[in-house]
């Protein structure tokens, strides 16, 4: 199948090469055209354009408003595809900008997932992401084989919007998780204790995470070198708290992580790990 | 002087009232024509859109809800200005976005003042507001006979946004001090203390404050009958917590106090008064 893709960062690259790999012929289309470097692709001047020669588009970019520029703006992803046509969107972006996106796809007779995921750059690379999806079961049918190529586990949530409202909890139990790790590693430095085995303790027993494994271990070597850039998780939890607001539902614990996150942000930390909110920690 | 206002809530229509009390030659608009009548009873003129509230006064003032409305109001008002009109936006809006207003009216020969109140609608009626003003001092002279009419402590703060943000740290002071006064008086309550008297021991200390001697009051009176309607609150609170995501600053106590004003408007207090807060502690804590 001849599948377009729009995002070489991180995520998007490790994704795009596991589709090649499974036989499938690539279209892409870039911003910035050298990101495309090395990647066996056909190259396509606008989005528009590479619509138009894919039956299936996936998008993997940072903010509601470039998935709408890429999708419905001038030289659009709308202007090329063809009635039948998919556009799978694995941005996290918010639940109300998704819903809109469909809606206005959907009048061209376009179909659309949101199909955010989760396991960040590793998990792209290894084909294990987790996706979460929005929209129609019989489109999601359709792609499955081709989500496959990308991940291990993946759920059809309900309809458009519902994928990205899975993703914002995912953001919220995720990061809050780390703050928590943070704390207890600066509570144990604090007391004099040595915060690897304080952590190797904990893996074995009720406090055991994969959060606890993956950033509780970075913040004991202190590798704060980006697995997850901050900055994406902060640009979530603004996602997280305006969701929240929309459904009149407090939020408590992911408002004090979410200033956790902005202090981070102003001490210039937004391209390094999230597990820098130890760092935070260490300021006070 | 030839003012036009646009916005005749809850708010607007005193204000406009007062402006009339003061002398001022006044043309109203309204979303709602019924909203207009009493002005034009009063002796206003009434205008059939926002561009003829503009056209031929040196200043037009707007009061309505939120950012986008105060947008296309003053779109309205570029297209009927005349050179040299001042616009001046009382609303509570974002102060990013009220930048942007401030630019564009620029580019059409406008001149912007951002200038927010704080006082409710007994300030409004009783033309005692704060009013916090952004934007040039030129334009400043000019508006403030009208503030004058309108409120008591009137100050200019900065250049365009710079009222937005006086008004934006006025709702976290608000907000958090609201929050704290329904706490005082559940852990008073839960104590078995008796919250009226808590209140007058404190009213003589440094806990002491307009809110806990107005809010308090009206809290021991459980009268939840809106000087300031939660959801607005909230709505304010929002406008804080967003600019300081945008801005990389951590302010703990206003996300927490966001949260319960958040938890409010979702439990349906949002019609009530931002005091409302103490039923919703009561409730979580089960003195119900």
């Amino acid at each position: 199948m001849r599948v377009g893709f729009i995002g070489l960062g991180v995520m998007g690259r490790p994704m795009a090469l596991h589709l090649h790999k499974a036989g499938h012929e690539l279209a892409v289309w870039a911003r910035r055209p050298d990101s495309v470097g090395d990647l066996p692709a056909q190259v396509c001047a606008t989005p528009a354009e590479l619509g138009r020669c894919c039956e299936v588009v996936f998008t993997v970019i940072t903010s509601s408003a470039d998935v709408e520029g890429v999708a419905l703006g001038a030289d659009g992803l709308i202007e090329g595809m063809v009635p039948g046509s998919v556009l799978v969107d694995c941005s996290t972006i918010a639940p109300e900008a998704a819903r809109k996106i469909a809606a206005r796809l959907g009048q061209k007779g376009i179909h659309m997932l949101d199909a955010p995921v989760s396991g960040g750059a590793q998990g792209a690379i290894d084909a294990t992401l987790a996706i979460m999806a929005g929209g129609e079961a019989e489109v999601l049918d359709r792609v499955r084989p081709l989500l496959d190529c990308l991940g291990k586990r993946i759920v059809h949530v309900g309809p458009n919007g519902a994928g990205q409202v899975a993703k914002a909890c995912n953001q919220m139990i995720m990061v809050a998780a780390i703050q928590a790790a943070a704390e207890a590693m600066r509570l144990a430095a604090a007391a004099g204790v040595d915060c690897a085995k304080v952590r190797q303790a904990l893996s074995g027993g009720s406090a055991a995470s994969r959060v606890l494994d993956v950033m509780g271990e970075r913040m004991v070597r202190r590798d704060f070198a980006a697995g997850i850039e901050a900055r994406l998780h902060h640009k979530d939890f603004g996602l997280v708290i305006e969701a929240a607001r929309q459904s009149g539902v407090p939020v408590p614990l992911a408002a004090v992580v979410g200033q956790q996150l902005n202090a981070l942000m102003a001490q210039g930390w937004g391209r390094d790990d999230t597990s820098s909110l130890l760092r935070v920690l260490e300021l006070q | 002087m030839k003012i036009g206002f646009i916005g005749l809530g809850i708010m607007g229509r005193p204000m406009a009232l007062n402006l009339l009390k003061g002398g001022h030659d006044l043309t109203v608009w309204a979303r709602r024509a019924e909203s207009m009548q009493p002005l034009l009873d009063a002796g206003a003129r009434g205008a059939g859109s926002p561009a003829e509230a503009a056209r031929g006064n040196e200043l037009v003032i707007s009061m309505v809800a939120d950012a986008p409305d105060v947008a296309e109001v003053m779109r309205g008002v570029a297209a009927g200005a005349a050179p040299g009109l001042v616009a001046v936006d009382m609303s509570t809006i974002a102060p990013a976005a009220a930048r942007k207003i401030g630019e564009e009216l620029a580019a059409a020969g406008v001149d912007f003042i951002d200038a927010p109140v704080s006082g409710g609608e007994v300030g409004a009626i009783a033309g005692t507001l704060s009013i916090m003003a952004g934007g040039s001092d030129a334009a400043f002279a000019k508006a403030r006979p009208a503030f004058e009419c309108m409120g008591k402590n009137i100050v200019h703060v900065g250049a365009s946004g710079a009222g937005q943000v006086a008004k934006a740290a006025n709702q976290i002071v608000t907000g958090m001090g609201v929050l704290a006064v329904a706490e005082a008086f559940a852990f008073s309550a839960k104590n078995g203390v008796d919250r009226s008297k808590v209140r007058e021991a404190l009213l003589g200390g440094f806990a002491y404050s307009k809110i806990l001697e107005n809010h308090g009051q009206r809290m021991l009176d459980r009268n939840f009958k809106p000087g300031f309607k939660s959801w607005m609150h909230e709505k304010d609170l929002n406008i804080v917590m967003q600019t300081a995501h945008e801005l990389g600053l951590c302010l703990p106590g206003s996300a927490a106090t966001a949260q319960m004003f958040n938890a409010m408007v979702g439990s349906g207090h949002g019609e009530e008064d931002s005091i409302a807060v103490l039923k919703l502690l009561e409730s979580l804590s089960g003195q119900a």
